[in-house]
């Protein structure tokens, strides 16, 4: 007897909750449209929800994009650009047109320099709390910190901070870049620069003369406006801006002959996509000659344990 | 009047649901990363946490006890609040979009928490009424807010802090929770 009635009470219970459901979900309005376009839009995005593209998940950028298309030219998600099935799926949804050769972005941190150090920082070990402090404790302002802001934000794991070139200096890994921004966003020195994909000279210095900086007094990496670069280049491929006094360069006309970066006494220039190896190839040079010195000096920085 | 204020401050602090009784120690340690995050969490459980022991004391003092099938209360607890939260998250995706917003995605992750449905049990096994029952049930949400709001502020500030690398993240967090569950014991026998 207690048996049926057990059974009867425990069906009774889920026939009313299943009936209820059903009431609420047939007599409430439907879901609002622009939420049915979102989630439409949601399956063709990564769903990875990086934040990249400013929005706090995919979820509210689906949403950004169901009202209003063009979102995607100002707040563009790097993941689906990298990806031509997805971004075709997207196109045809969104009803728009994108050309990913021209979207697609690379950052670079515009730093190369060896900038000596003013004093032993120890306090919090984030570049944003260390900048905070004196802008930071290298002589150059515009000196990147090296203590990782970037690569902690990195969702593609691009970015390494290399201890060669005299100092700790972040590099971004141009293979595994996304362009998506997050780094740019996470460098209190304003360091990082997206550029187009298709640059092929970077030049790895944030200081200019409006700046009034004398770089190559702080770093021995850091541009002297010598204009030689300017003056080899053979293609006009270079343009001097005489306000900032750094050059500039036009990617259609360079045809990487690597004139400027050989004969660039600073070292300033890079090859995009050689940026890493440039790196490498630095480590020997650096741990080699005279600056062994002030290698062992950088290797006692924050950022190691000490 | 005396009774319900004695029930609510020993569900705020003397038998937290997260530090004395050790209820809800998942959402504990998944959501209290970021402040913002937490309070959302915490409201969203305090909410279920009402309506879900607001229903089951019905079902217990209507239904159960009358006829002697108490034993069953597990069983039917876990169907009625998975079912109320799938219709209060139906209800408040299609009604408000910005309430959607703020607790959406915290509904489906709670819809048969243990702390919710122990809540629930526990309002049982103590023998209270309905009014009873729903003062426990928000003291028992409030505390959870208390203590997941300390607790993320906590993180907040220990992901700066220079521990060493083995210890950084889950375990220093463990490490902590230990510590506010010890400080939470000075309550002990305050009600």
């Amino acid at each position: 007897m207690n048996i049926g009635l057990i059974i009867i009470i425990l069906s009774a219970i889920g026939i009313v909750c299943g009936i209820l459901i059903f009431i609420v979900n047939r007599f409430l309005p439907g879901e609002p449209e622009s939420l049915k376009k979102a989630e439409e839009i949601l399956r063709h995005l990564p769903g990875a929800n990086c934040g990249a593209c400013g929005y706090p998940g995919c979820f509210a950028y689906a949403r950004a994009l169901a009202k209003d298309k063009n979102t995607f030219f100002t707040n563009t998600c790097a993941t689906v650009l990298q990806e031509p099935g997805m971004l075709k799926d997207l196109e045809k949804i969104l009803n728009i047109e994108v050309d990913p050769s021209k979207m697609n972005k690379k950052a670079v941190v515009k730093c190369c320099g060896n900038s000596s150090v003013i004093g032993n920082y120890s306090g919090i070990k984030t570049c944003n709390a260390a900048f905070k402090l004196l802008s930071g404790y290298k002589e150059c302002p515009y000196g990147c910190l090296g203590l990782g802001d970037c690569a902690a934000v990195c969702p593609q794991n691009a970015i390494q901070i290399h201890s060669a070139r005299g100092g700790n200096i972040a590099v971004i890994d141009p293979e595994k870049c996304t362009g998506c921004g997050l780094c740019v966003k996470a460098c209190p020195g304003n360091l990082i620069k997206l550029v187009p994909s298709d640059t092929k000279i970077v030049f790895l210095c944030s200081y200019d003369s409006i700046k009034n900086i004398p770089g190559r007094k702080k770093c021995s990496r850091g541009c002297s406006h010598c204009m030689k670069c300017y003056k080899t280049c053979k293609y006009d491929a270079i343009v001097w801006n005489k306000g900032k006094g750094i050059p500039e360069f036009d990617s259609d006309k360079c045809t990487l002959c690597g004139a400027c970066v050989e004969i660039c006494p600073q070292d300033t220039l890079a090859e995009l996509p050689k940026i890493i190896s440039e790196c490498k190839k630095e480590d020997k040079k650096e741990n080699t000659s005279r600056n062994k010195l002030k290698n062992v000096h950088a290797a006692g920085l924050p950022g190691k344990s000490n | 009047m005396n009774n319900l204020l004695t029930i609510f401050i020993a569900m705020v602090i003397v038998n937290n649901i997260v530090l004395a009784k050790f209820l809800g120690l998942c959402p504990f340690f998944g959501v209290s990363k970021k402040l913002s995050n937490a309070f959302s969490m915490g409201i969203a459980v305090t909410l279920v946490m009402l309506i879900a022991s607001v229903s089951t004391s019905v079902i217990y003092n209507y239904i159960l006890a009358p006829y002697k099938v108490e034993f069953m209360k597990i069983v039917i607890y876990i169907l009625v609040i998975a079912s109320l939260v799938q219709i209060v998250e139906l209800t408040i995706k299609r009604t408000n979009i910005i309430l959607y917003n703020a607790l959406g995605i915290y509904l489906p992750l709670i819809t048969t928490n243990c702390a919710v449905l122990g809540i629930a049990l526990i309002n049982s096994a103590e023998n209270y009424t309905i009014l009873e029952s729903m003062v426990g049930a928000l003291g028992a949400g409030i505390g959870f807010t208390l203590v997941l709001i300390i607790m993320s502020g906590i993180r907040e500030k220990l992901d700066l802090a220079d521990c060493p690398k083995s210890m950084r993240g889950l375990p220093v967090a463990f490490l902590t929770a230990a510590l506010l569950a010890l400080a939470f014991v000075g309550f002990n026998g305050m009600v």
